[in-house]
Protein backbone atom coordinates (compact mmCIF):
# COMPACT_ATOMS: atom_id res chain seq x y z
CA UNK A 1 0.00 0.00 0.00
CA UNK A 2 2.73 2.42 1.22
CA UNK A 3 4.46 2.08 -2.44
CA UNK A 4 1.80 3.17 -4.58
CA UNK A 5 1.69 6.18 -2.46
CA UNK A 6 3.44 9.74 -3.41
CA UNK A 7 2.39 11.77 -0.42
CA UNK A 8 4.47 12.86 2.93
CA UNK A 9 4.01 9.84 5.06
CA UNK A 10 4.12 9.78 8.80
CA UNK A 11 3.22 6.99 11.09
CA UNK A 12 2.91 7.42 15.25
CA UNK A 13 2.95 4.68 17.43
CA UNK A 14 0.14 4.50 20.03
CA UNK A 15 0.75 3.06 23.56
CA UNK A 16 -2.52 1.67 25.13
CA UNK A 17 -3.82 2.31 27.93
CA UNK A 18 -1.03 5.78 27.84
CA UNK A 19 -3.52 8.40 28.66
CA UNK A 20 -0.41 10.69 29.45
CA UNK A 21 1.28 10.74 26.05
CA UNK A 22 -2.13 10.19 23.97
CA UNK A 23 -2.83 13.00 22.07
CA UNK A 24 1.15 13.58 21.01
CA UNK A 25 0.53 12.18 17.81
CA UNK A 26 -2.37 14.71 17.14
CA UNK A 27 -0.49 17.22 18.14
CA UNK A 28 2.21 16.41 15.93
CA UNK A 29 0.19 16.03 12.81
CA UNK A 30 -1.53 19.47 13.52
CA UNK A 31 2.17 21.44 14.11
CA UNK A 32 2.66 20.03 10.39
CA UNK A 33 -0.36 21.30 9.35
CA UNK A 34 0.08 24.51 10.56
CA UNK A 35 3.32 24.85 8.73
CA UNK A 36 1.78 24.49 5.29
CA UNK A 37 -0.78 27.27 6.29
CA UNK A 38 -3.96 25.16 5.99
CA UNK A 39 -7.42 26.61 7.43
CA UNK A 40 -7.10 26.86 10.83
CA UNK A 41 -11.33 25.59 11.05
CA UNK A 42 -9.95 22.24 8.79
CA UNK A 43 -7.14 21.86 11.19
CA UNK A 44 -9.36 21.45 13.79
CA UNK A 45 -11.59 18.68 12.34
CA UNK A 46 -8.54 17.09 11.89
CA UNK A 47 -6.99 17.47 15.23
CA UNK A 48 -10.49 16.52 16.51
CA UNK A 49 -10.47 13.09 14.58
CA UNK A 50 -6.95 12.27 15.50
CA UNK A 51 -7.33 12.87 19.12
CA UNK A 52 -10.64 10.68 19.43
CA UNK A 53 -8.71 8.29 17.10
CA UNK A 54 -5.76 8.04 19.65
CA UNK A 55 -8.01 7.83 22.64
CA UNK A 56 -10.42 5.14 21.22
CA UNK A 57 -7.19 3.06 21.19
CA UNK A 58 -5.14 4.39 24.25
CA UNK A 59 -9.19 3.32 26.13
CA UNK A 60 -10.07 0.10 24.01
CA UNK A 61 -7.68 -0.83 21.34
CA UNK A 62 -4.15 -2.05 23.07
CA UNK A 63 -1.43 -1.23 21.09
CA UNK A 64 -2.09 0.77 17.62
CA UNK A 65 -0.87 2.80 14.94
CA UNK A 66 -1.93 6.34 13.59
CA UNK A 67 -1.07 6.84 10.29
CA UNK A 68 -0.89 10.00 7.86
CA UNK A 69 -0.74 10.49 4.36
CA UNK A 70 -0.79 13.95 2.72
CA UNK A 71 -1.01 14.84 -0.79
CA UNK A 72 -1.91 17.81 -2.66
CA UNK A 73 -6.28 17.18 -2.70
CA UNK A 74 -6.26 14.67 0.51
CA UNK A 75 -4.97 14.07 3.78
CA UNK A 76 -5.71 10.42 4.80
CA UNK A 77 -5.83 9.10 8.16
CA UNK A 78 -5.31 5.64 9.43
CA UNK A 79 -6.04 4.75 12.99
CA UNK A 80 -5.47 0.70 13.60
CA UNK A 81 -5.34 -1.36 16.62
CA UNK A 82 -4.75 -5.04 17.61
CA UNK A 83 -7.53 -5.01 20.44
CA UNK A 84 -10.95 -6.56 20.36
CA UNK A 85 -12.76 -4.95 18.02
CA UNK A 86 -16.03 -2.95 18.16
CA UNK A 87 -18.72 -5.53 18.53
CA UNK A 88 -21.47 -3.63 17.13
CA UNK A 89 -20.26 -0.94 14.85
CA UNK A 90 -23.44 0.61 14.27
CA UNK A 91 -24.13 1.04 17.98
CA UNK A 92 -20.84 2.23 18.46
CA UNK A 93 -22.00 5.31 15.92
CA UNK A 94 -24.84 6.29 18.02
CA UNK A 95 -23.77 9.83 19.83
CA UNK A 96 -23.68 8.37 23.97
CA UNK A 97 -22.90 4.94 23.67
CA UNK A 98 -19.96 3.96 25.29
CA UNK A 99 -18.06 0.45 26.43
CA UNK A 100 -15.45 2.48 28.50
CA UNK A 101 -14.89 1.14 32.60
CA UNK A 102 -16.49 3.31 35.07
CA UNK A 103 -12.66 3.91 36.09
CA UNK A 104 -12.32 5.42 32.67
CA UNK A 105 -15.35 7.47 32.77
CA UNK A 106 -14.42 8.98 36.36
CA UNK A 107 -11.12 10.42 34.46
CA UNK A 108 -13.69 11.91 32.60
CA UNK A 109 -13.45 10.34 29.22
CA UNK A 110 -16.04 7.70 27.64
CA UNK A 111 -18.96 9.90 26.76
CA UNK A 112 -19.28 7.91 23.85
CA UNK A 113 -19.30 10.71 21.56
CA UNK A 114 -15.62 9.33 20.12
CA UNK A 115 -17.08 7.71 16.94
CA UNK A 116 -19.54 9.95 16.53
CA UNK A 117 -17.31 13.00 16.62
CA UNK A 118 -14.55 11.76 13.90
CA UNK A 119 -17.96 10.78 11.61
CA UNK A 120 -18.56 14.71 12.41
CA UNK A 121 -15.93 15.92 11.15
CA UNK A 122 -14.36 14.00 8.35
CA UNK A 123 -14.85 14.12 5.27
CA UNK A 124 -15.36 10.37 4.53
CA UNK A 125 -14.78 7.41 7.19
CA UNK A 126 -14.86 3.68 7.00
CA UNK A 127 -14.28 1.40 10.10
CA UNK A 128 -13.49 -2.15 10.00
CA UNK A 129 -13.07 -4.69 13.14
CA UNK A 130 -13.74 -8.13 11.88
CA UNK A 131 -13.61 -9.93 15.18
CA UNK A 132 -10.62 -10.48 16.90
CA UNK A 133 -8.74 -8.86 14.44
CA UNK A 134 -8.50 -5.37 15.57
CA UNK A 135 -10.17 -2.33 14.49
CA UNK A 136 -9.36 0.22 11.48
CA UNK A 137 -10.48 3.57 10.94
CA UNK A 138 -9.73 5.38 7.94
CA UNK A 139 -10.87 8.98 7.33
CA UNK A 140 -10.34 11.25 4.79
CA UNK A 141 -10.03 14.77 4.55
CA UNK A 142 -10.22 17.29 1.18
CA UNK A 143 -7.76 19.72 2.01
CA UNK A 144 -9.15 22.65 -0.56
CA UNK A 145 -12.71 22.53 0.54
CA UNK A 146 -11.85 25.08 3.62
CA UNK A 147 -13.45 24.52 7.16
CA UNK B 1 22.18 49.27 33.62
CA UNK B 2 20.68 49.00 30.69
CA UNK B 3 22.47 50.63 28.31
CA UNK B 4 21.21 51.02 24.61
CA UNK B 5 24.70 50.70 23.13
CA UNK B 6 24.88 46.94 24.01
CA UNK B 7 21.79 45.87 22.71
CA UNK B 8 21.70 44.43 19.20
CA UNK B 9 18.61 42.32 19.07
CA UNK B 10 15.47 43.44 20.62
CA UNK B 11 11.83 42.08 20.51
CA UNK B 12 8.52 44.56 21.91
CA UNK B 13 9.07 42.86 25.05
CA UNK B 14 12.89 41.78 25.79
CA UNK B 15 16.16 42.70 25.23
CA UNK B 16 19.58 41.06 23.80
CA UNK B 17 22.76 41.37 24.99
CA UNK B 18 25.76 40.36 23.29
CA UNK B 19 28.06 40.62 25.04
CA UNK B 20 27.07 39.19 27.72
CA UNK B 21 25.78 35.86 25.49
CA UNK B 22 27.55 32.87 25.94
CA UNK B 23 25.88 31.02 23.62
CA UNK B 24 25.02 28.36 25.49
CA UNK B 25 21.41 27.99 23.90
CA UNK B 26 19.40 27.59 27.17
CA UNK B 27 16.77 30.72 25.86
CA UNK B 28 16.48 28.72 22.50
CA UNK B 29 14.98 26.21 24.10
CA UNK B 30 12.43 27.99 26.33
CA UNK B 31 11.02 30.30 23.74
CA UNK B 32 7.85 28.85 22.94
CA UNK B 33 7.41 30.20 19.25
CA UNK B 34 10.58 29.36 18.64
CA UNK B 35 11.95 32.82 17.85
CA UNK B 36 15.66 32.34 18.89
CA UNK B 37 18.25 31.89 16.58
CA UNK B 38 21.68 31.47 17.76
CA UNK B 39 24.87 31.70 14.92
CA UNK B 40 28.65 31.49 14.71
CA UNK B 41 27.69 30.32 18.41
CA UNK B 42 26.72 33.36 20.04
CA UNK B 43 25.19 36.02 17.57
CA UNK B 44 21.37 35.96 18.63
CA UNK B 45 18.62 36.31 15.67
CA UNK B 46 15.21 37.18 16.33
CA UNK B 47 13.77 35.26 13.40
CA UNK B 48 9.77 34.87 14.83
CA UNK B 49 7.69 36.48 16.64
CA UNK B 50 7.86 37.06 20.59
CA UNK B 51 4.58 37.30 22.61
CA UNK B 52 6.52 38.85 25.59
CA UNK B 53 6.33 35.28 28.06
CA UNK B 54 9.75 36.18 29.18
CA UNK B 55 10.68 32.71 29.16
CA UNK B 56 14.12 33.73 27.81
CA UNK B 57 15.08 35.98 30.89
CA UNK B 58 14.25 33.28 33.20
CA UNK B 59 16.09 30.48 31.31
CA UNK B 60 19.41 32.84 30.72
CA UNK B 61 22.14 31.74 33.06
CA UNK B 62 24.00 34.87 31.93
CA UNK B 63 22.03 37.61 32.38
CA UNK B 64 22.19 38.52 28.76
CA UNK B 65 18.10 38.88 28.30
CA UNK B 66 16.57 42.05 29.93
CA UNK B 67 12.93 43.18 29.77
CA UNK B 68 12.26 45.94 27.56
CA UNK B 69 10.74 47.82 30.55
CA UNK B 70 12.20 51.24 32.10
CA UNK B 71 13.83 51.96 35.31
CA UNK B 72 12.72 54.44 38.15
CA UNK B 73 14.69 57.44 37.74
CA UNK B 74 13.52 60.65 37.54
CA UNK B 75 9.72 59.37 37.98
CA UNK B 76 7.63 62.59 38.80
CA UNK B 77 10.54 64.94 38.39
CA UNK B 78 9.60 66.87 35.09
CA UNK B 79 5.76 65.75 34.65
CA UNK B 80 2.76 63.90 36.50
CA UNK B 81 3.28 60.32 37.62
CA UNK B 82 0.67 57.95 37.42
CA UNK B 83 1.22 54.58 38.75
CA UNK B 84 -1.12 51.91 37.75
CA UNK B 85 -0.28 48.80 40.17
CA UNK B 86 -0.72 45.45 39.45
CA UNK B 87 -1.74 43.29 42.50
CA UNK B 88 1.54 40.99 42.60
CA UNK B 89 3.25 44.34 43.95
CA UNK B 90 0.93 44.28 47.22
CA UNK B 91 2.19 40.33 47.31
CA UNK B 92 5.76 41.67 47.74
CA UNK B 93 5.22 43.43 50.87
CA UNK B 94 4.21 41.02 53.95
CA UNK B 95 2.14 42.70 56.91
CA UNK B 96 1.82 45.77 54.99
CA UNK B 97 -1.80 46.92 53.68
CA UNK B 98 -1.83 47.48 50.15
CA UNK B 99 -2.87 50.85 51.29
CA UNK B 100 1.11 51.15 52.64
CA UNK B 101 2.39 50.10 49.74
CA UNK B 102 0.57 52.61 47.45
CA UNK B 103 1.80 54.73 49.99
CA UNK B 104 4.84 54.15 49.65
CA UNK B 105 4.43 54.67 45.78
CA UNK B 106 3.15 58.01 46.52
CA UNK B 107 6.61 58.97 48.38
CA UNK B 108 8.33 57.89 45.47
CA UNK B 109 7.12 60.67 43.68
CA UNK B 110 4.00 59.34 42.06
CA UNK B 111 0.95 61.52 41.96
CA UNK B 112 -1.33 58.92 41.66
CA UNK B 113 -2.42 55.57 42.06
CA UNK B 114 -4.13 53.42 40.55
CA UNK B 115 -5.60 50.24 41.62
CA UNK B 116 -5.76 47.74 39.12
CA UNK B 117 -8.14 45.40 41.32
CA UNK B 118 -10.81 47.49 41.14
CA UNK B 119 -11.16 46.82 37.93
CA UNK B 120 -10.73 43.08 38.58
CA UNK B 121 -13.86 43.52 39.97
CA UNK B 122 -15.89 44.91 37.85
CA UNK B 123 -13.77 42.81 34.83
CA UNK B 124 -15.53 39.91 36.91
CA UNK B 125 -18.77 40.82 36.96
CA UNK B 126 -19.19 41.67 33.10
CA UNK B 127 -17.75 38.45 32.58
CA UNK B 128 -20.22 36.82 34.57
CA UNK B 129 -22.66 38.25 32.92
CA UNK B 130 -21.19 37.38 29.36
CA UNK B 131 -21.57 33.94 30.67
CA UNK B 132 -25.02 33.97 31.99
CA UNK B 133 -26.26 35.22 28.67
CA UNK B 134 -24.07 32.79 26.45
CA UNK B 135 -25.66 30.08 28.61
CA UNK B 136 -29.23 31.33 27.34
CA UNK B 137 -28.38 32.32 23.88
CA UNK B 138 -24.73 31.05 22.84
CA UNK B 139 -22.51 33.73 20.63
CA UNK B 140 -19.13 32.05 21.48
CA UNK B 141 -17.83 28.86 22.31
CA UNK B 142 -17.58 26.85 25.36
CA UNK B 143 -14.85 26.84 27.02
CA UNK B 144 -14.10 30.50 27.24
CA UNK B 145 -10.61 31.32 27.64
CA UNK B 146 -10.08 34.35 30.20
CA UNK B 147 -8.22 37.73 28.14
CA UNK B 148 -6.49 38.53 31.28
CA UNK B 149 -2.90 37.19 30.59
CA UNK B 150 -1.98 38.89 27.29
CA UNK B 151 0.55 36.40 26.76
CA UNK B 152 -2.27 33.63 26.69
CA UNK B 153 -4.23 35.69 24.54
CA UNK B 154 -0.73 36.26 21.66
CA UNK B 155 0.37 32.50 22.29
CA UNK B 156 -3.63 31.94 20.69
CA UNK B 157 -2.68 34.41 17.98
CA UNK B 158 0.14 32.79 17.12
CA UNK B 159 -0.28 29.20 17.25
CA UNK B 160 -4.18 28.07 17.82
CA UNK B 161 -5.40 30.63 15.60
CA UNK B 162 -8.92 28.89 15.77
CA UNK B 163 -9.28 29.05 19.26
CA UNK B 164 -9.46 33.07 18.90
CA UNK B 165 -13.64 33.07 19.50
CA UNK B 166 -12.74 31.26 22.52
CA UNK B 167 -11.36 34.52 24.42
CA UNK B 168 -14.01 35.93 26.34
CA UNK B 169 -14.74 39.26 24.61
CA UNK B 170 -14.57 41.97 27.35
CA UNK B 171 -12.16 44.31 28.14
CA UNK B 172 -9.12 43.41 30.06
CA UNK B 173 -9.11 45.03 33.68
CA UNK B 174 -5.65 46.72 32.66
CA UNK B 175 -7.53 48.19 29.84
CA UNK B 176 -10.00 49.31 31.70
CA UNK B 177 -8.14 50.61 34.11
CA UNK B 178 -6.14 52.54 31.40
CA UNK B 179 -9.34 54.16 29.82
CA UNK B 180 -10.70 55.31 33.16
CA UNK B 181 -7.55 57.17 34.03
CA UNK B 182 -7.44 58.65 30.86
CA UNK B 183 -10.88 59.93 31.19
CA UNK B 184 -10.71 60.83 35.17
CA UNK B 185 -7.45 61.53 36.26
CA UNK B 186 -5.70 62.70 33.01
CA UNK B 187 -7.55 66.01 32.32
CA UNK B 188 -6.98 67.61 34.98
CA UNK B 189 -3.56 67.38 34.37
CA UNK B 190 -3.03 68.10 30.74
CA UNK B 191 -5.45 71.20 30.69
CA UNK B 192 -2.69 73.16 33.00
CA UNK B 193 -0.42 72.24 30.31
CA UNK B 194 1.23 69.61 32.61
CA UNK B 195 3.27 66.54 31.27
CA UNK B 196 1.47 63.44 32.00
CA UNK B 197 2.97 59.52 32.03
CA UNK B 198 1.16 56.52 32.75
CA UNK B 199 3.88 54.26 34.59
CA UNK B 200 2.14 50.26 34.42
CA UNK B 201 4.21 48.91 37.41
CA UNK B 202 3.85 45.14 35.49
CA UNK B 203 5.64 41.54 37.13
CA UNK B 204 6.20 40.62 33.78
CA UNK B 205 7.70 42.10 30.64
CA UNK B 206 4.09 41.81 28.67
CA UNK B 207 4.42 46.02 28.72
CA UNK B 208 1.17 47.74 28.33
CA UNK B 209 -1.23 47.26 25.20
CA UNK B 210 0.74 47.41 21.85
CA UNK B 211 -0.92 50.04 19.60
CA UNK B 212 -3.08 47.93 17.01
CA UNK B 213 -4.43 50.51 15.02
CA UNK B 214 -1.08 52.16 13.90
CA UNK B 215 -1.39 55.65 15.37
CA UNK B 216 0.83 56.61 18.06
CA UNK B 217 0.30 57.31 21.75
CA UNK B 218 -1.29 60.76 22.36
CA UNK B 219 1.27 63.23 22.54
CA UNK B 220 -0.26 64.73 26.23
CA UNK B 221 0.68 61.62 27.80
CA UNK B 222 3.36 58.47 27.95
CA UNK B 223 3.39 55.69 28.42
CA UNK B 224 5.84 53.33 30.19
CA UNK B 225 6.27 50.11 31.77
CA UNK B 226 8.61 49.31 35.03
CA UNK B 227 9.37 46.13 36.00
CA UNK B 228 8.26 45.30 39.95
CA UNK B 229 12.12 44.38 40.64
CA UNK B 230 13.24 47.66 38.82
CA UNK B 231 11.68 49.62 41.97
CA UNK B 232 11.44 47.04 44.67
CA UNK B 233 14.56 48.21 46.31
CA UNK B 234 13.52 51.80 46.63
CA UNK B 235 9.77 51.01 47.45
CA UNK B 236 10.73 48.83 50.47
CA UNK B 237 12.82 51.74 52.29
CA UNK B 238 9.96 53.78 51.64
CA UNK B 239 7.23 51.31 53.10
CA UNK B 240 9.90 50.49 55.96
CA UNK B 241 9.75 53.87 56.60
CA UNK B 242 6.14 54.51 57.01
CA UNK B 243 5.96 51.21 59.32
CA UNK B 244 8.54 53.02 61.68
CA UNK B 245 7.09 56.22 61.73
CA UNK B 246 3.33 55.02 62.28
CA UNK B 247 1.81 57.66 59.49
CA UNK B 248 -2.09 57.03 58.93
CA UNK B 249 -2.33 54.69 56.30
CA UNK B 250 -3.19 56.71 53.05
CA UNK B 251 -6.80 58.37 52.03
CA UNK B 252 -6.44 61.33 50.80
CA UNK B 253 -7.07 60.07 47.60
CA UNK B 254 -9.79 61.93 44.84
CA UNK B 255 -10.96 58.49 43.14
CA UNK B 256 -12.30 55.11 45.14
CA UNK B 257 -9.76 53.14 42.45
CA UNK B 258 -6.77 55.10 44.20
CA UNK B 259 -6.60 53.11 46.92
CA UNK B 260 -7.47 49.71 47.94
CA UNK B 261 -8.45 47.85 51.66
CA UNK B 262 -9.57 44.26 50.35
CA UNK B 263 -7.90 41.09 50.69
CA UNK B 264 -9.50 40.88 46.69
CA UNK B 265 -6.97 42.97 46.06
CA UNK B 266 -4.21 40.65 46.02
CA UNK B 267 -5.92 37.51 45.38
CA UNK B 268 -5.87 38.51 41.43
CA UNK B 269 -1.89 38.15 41.64
CA UNK B 270 -2.35 34.35 42.49
CA UNK B 271 -2.96 31.45 40.12
CA UNK B 272 -6.61 30.71 40.67
CA UNK B 273 -6.97 33.99 41.63
CA UNK B 274 -9.30 35.20 38.81
CA UNK B 275 -12.20 32.19 38.76
CA UNK B 276 -11.78 31.66 43.03
CA UNK B 277 -14.90 34.73 43.60
CA UNK B 278 -16.28 34.43 40.56
CA UNK B 279 -19.72 32.97 40.28
CA UNK B 280 -19.21 30.58 37.27
CA UNK B 281 -18.95 26.59 38.82
CA UNK B 282 -17.53 25.08 35.89
CA UNK B 283 -14.14 26.70 35.70
CA UNK B 284 -10.31 25.80 35.28
CA UNK B 285 -7.40 27.47 36.51
CA UNK B 286 -3.89 26.64 34.21
CA UNK B 287 -0.40 27.82 35.00
CA UNK B 288 2.69 27.58 33.30
CA UNK B 289 3.98 27.93 29.86
CA UNK B 290 3.99 24.44 29.23
CA UNK B 291 0.56 23.30 31.07
CA UNK B 292 -1.13 26.40 29.29
CA UNK B 293 -0.10 24.82 25.73
CA UNK B 294 -0.86 21.39 26.67
CA UNK B 295 -4.03 22.57 27.20
CA UNK B 296 -4.78 24.55 24.76
CA UNK B 297 -3.66 21.75 22.66
CA UNK B 298 -6.35 20.00 24.27
CA UNK B 299 -9.40 22.64 23.46
CA UNK B 300 -8.49 22.94 20.03
CA UNK B 301 -8.52 18.71 20.28
CA UNK B 302 -12.19 19.15 21.16
CA UNK B 303 -11.69 18.28 25.33
CA UNK B 304 -12.57 20.59 28.11
CA UNK B 305 -16.22 21.37 26.19
CA UNK B 306 -17.76 20.87 29.45
CA UNK B 307 -15.89 23.81 31.37
CA UNK B 308 -17.00 26.98 30.58
CA UNK B 309 -14.38 28.96 32.14
CA UNK B 310 -10.62 28.56 31.75
CA UNK B 311 -8.09 31.00 33.62
CA UNK B 312 -4.69 30.44 32.03
CA UNK B 313 -1.61 32.26 33.49
CA UNK B 314 1.50 31.37 31.00
CA UNK B 315 3.94 31.86 34.80
CA UNK B 316 3.91 29.62 37.60
CA UNK B 317 1.40 29.95 40.55
CA UNK B 318 -0.08 32.68 38.35
CA UNK B 319 1.24 36.60 38.02
CA UNK B 320 2.78 35.92 41.59
CA UNK B 321 5.63 34.27 39.32
CA UNK B 322 6.49 37.32 36.89
CA UNK B 323 10.21 37.01 35.77
CA UNK B 324 9.71 40.62 37.27
CA UNK B 325 8.64 40.14 40.48
CA UNK B 326 11.21 40.63 43.31
CA UNK B 327 9.92 38.08 46.23
CA UNK B 328 9.96 34.57 45.72
CA UNK B 329 6.50 33.08 44.22
CA UNK B 330 5.40 30.55 46.76
CA UNK B 331 6.78 33.04 49.38
CA UNK B 332 4.81 36.00 47.96
CA UNK B 333 1.40 33.78 47.63
CA UNK B 334 1.77 32.92 51.35
CA UNK B 335 1.61 36.92 51.60
CA UNK B 336 -1.46 36.74 49.69
CA UNK B 337 -3.70 34.32 51.94
CA UNK B 338 -2.11 36.29 55.11
CA UNK B 339 -3.57 39.43 53.73
CA UNK B 340 -6.95 37.77 52.32
CA UNK B 341 -7.30 36.07 56.44
CA UNK B 342 -6.70 39.98 57.74
CA UNK B 343 -9.12 41.43 55.08
CA UNK B 344 -11.69 38.96 54.09
CA UNK B 345 -12.85 38.80 50.78
CA UNK B 346 -15.84 41.03 49.20
CA UNK B 347 -16.21 43.08 46.05
CA UNK B 348 -16.59 46.77 46.61
CA UNK B 349 -18.37 47.48 43.87
CA UNK B 350 -22.19 47.16 43.75
CA UNK B 351 -23.04 44.86 40.33
CA UNK B 352 -26.32 46.49 39.24
CA UNK B 353 -24.01 49.59 38.63
CA UNK B 354 -21.64 47.16 36.64
CA UNK B 355 -24.45 45.69 34.78
CA UNK B 356 -25.77 49.08 33.80
CA UNK B 357 -22.18 49.69 32.52
CA UNK B 358 -22.46 46.64 31.05
CA UNK B 359 -25.58 47.17 28.78
CA UNK B 360 -24.16 50.37 27.15
CA UNK B 361 -21.28 48.31 26.00
CA UNK B 362 -18.16 49.82 28.27
CA UNK B 363 -16.52 46.30 28.18
CA UNK B 364 -16.83 45.74 24.49
CA UNK B 365 -13.19 45.07 23.63
CA UNK B 366 -11.92 47.59 21.31
CA UNK B 367 -9.52 45.22 19.41
CA UNK B 368 -10.98 42.29 17.11
CA UNK B 369 -8.91 38.94 16.89
CA UNK B 370 -7.84 39.56 13.13
CA UNK B 371 -5.95 42.03 14.53
CA UNK B 372 -3.66 39.99 16.50
CA UNK B 373 -3.52 37.65 13.94
CA UNK B 374 -1.99 40.10 12.07
CA UNK B 375 0.67 41.00 15.02
CA UNK B 376 1.45 38.07 16.40
CA UNK B 377 0.04 35.39 13.67
CA UNK B 378 2.40 32.97 12.32
CA UNK B 379 4.95 35.28 10.25
CA UNK B 380 6.74 32.51 7.79
CA UNK B 381 5.74 31.77 4.55
CA UNK B 382 3.44 28.62 4.46
CA UNK B 383 5.71 25.26 3.68
CA UNK B 384 4.46 23.43 -0.22
CA UNK B 385 4.14 19.94 0.26
CA UNK B 386 7.37 19.41 -1.19
CA UNK B 387 9.23 21.52 1.66
CA UNK B 388 7.75 19.23 4.14
CA UNK B 389 9.06 16.10 2.81
CA UNK B 390 12.55 17.72 2.73
CA UNK B 391 11.87 18.25 6.41
CA UNK B 392 11.29 14.90 7.05
CA UNK B 393 13.97 13.46 4.92
CA UNK B 394 16.47 15.69 6.80
CA UNK B 395 15.21 14.79 10.37
CA UNK B 396 15.03 10.87 8.87
CA UNK B 397 19.23 12.08 7.83
CA UNK B 398 20.61 13.63 10.92
CA UNK B 399 19.04 11.78 13.86
CA UNK B 400 19.43 14.31 16.09
CA UNK B 401 19.11 14.67 20.11
CA UNK B 402 17.23 18.24 19.90
CA UNK B 403 21.20 19.73 21.51
CA UNK B 404 20.36 22.88 19.82
CA UNK B 405 24.15 22.78 19.02
CA UNK B 406 23.37 23.68 15.77
CA UNK B 407 21.76 27.27 16.65
CA UNK B 408 17.86 26.44 16.38
CA UNK B 409 15.95 25.31 19.13
CA UNK B 410 15.06 21.40 18.18
CA UNK B 411 15.99 19.08 15.21
CA UNK B 412 12.20 19.83 13.18
CA UNK B 413 12.95 23.91 13.40
CA UNK B 414 16.86 23.32 12.53
CA UNK B 415 15.32 21.11 9.44
CA UNK B 416 12.88 23.85 8.90
CA UNK B 417 15.21 26.20 8.70
CA UNK B 418 17.74 24.54 6.38
CA UNK B 419 14.71 24.02 4.27
CA UNK B 420 13.72 27.57 3.96
CA UNK B 421 17.13 28.50 3.21
CA UNK B 422 18.32 29.77 6.52
CA UNK B 423 20.63 27.39 8.13
CA UNK B 424 22.86 24.79 6.44
CA UNK B 425 22.81 21.23 7.07
CA UNK B 426 26.74 21.16 7.60
CA UNK B 427 25.61 23.18 10.84
CA UNK B 428 24.55 19.48 12.71
CA UNK B 429 27.02 18.35 14.39
CA UNK B 430 25.47 15.13 14.80
CA UNK B 431 25.82 14.71 11.00
CA UNK B 432 29.01 15.91 11.27
CA UNK B 433 30.23 13.33 13.32
CA UNK B 434 28.56 10.38 11.43
CA UNK B 435 30.62 11.64 8.08
CA UNK B 436 34.04 11.90 9.51
CA UNK B 437 33.51 8.16 11.11
CA UNK B 438 32.44 7.54 7.42
CA UNK B 439 35.80 9.02 5.86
Amino acid sequence: MKDTMSGLQKSFFIKARDFVHAGEASIRVQQLLKTMHFDPRLIRRIAVCCYEGEMNVVMHGGDGHLRMDLDRLVLNLEISDDGPGIADIELAMQPGYSTASDEQREMGFGAGMGLPNMKKNADEIAIESPPGKGTRVRMRFFLNAGG
Amino acid sequence: MKAMAEVRYSTHFVRFQEERCTGCAACLRVCPTKAIRIRQQKSIRIVNQCIGCGACIRACPAGAVSAATIGFEGIGRDHVAIALVSPVLYAQFPGVTPGGVLLGLHRMGFRHTVDMSFFLEMFQYAAEEFIRRNRLSPVSPWPLISPICPVVVRLIAFQFPSLLPHVLPVLRPVALMAREVKKQILPAHTSQGQQVTLYFINPCPTKAEIRSDGRGVPPEHREAAIGINDLYAELKRQVDQILDSDLIPYSGSGYEFETCSSGNAALGAMSGGEISNMEIEKSLSVHGLQETIAYLHKIEMGVLKDFEYIEFRTCREGCLGGVLTAVDPYIAKRNVQKMIGVFGLGRRLPRDTILRLYEKGRFQPDQNPQVLTRLFGACKPALSLEEAQRIEAILDLIEGRDCGACGSPDCLTFAEDVVRGNAALTDCIWLQARQQKKS
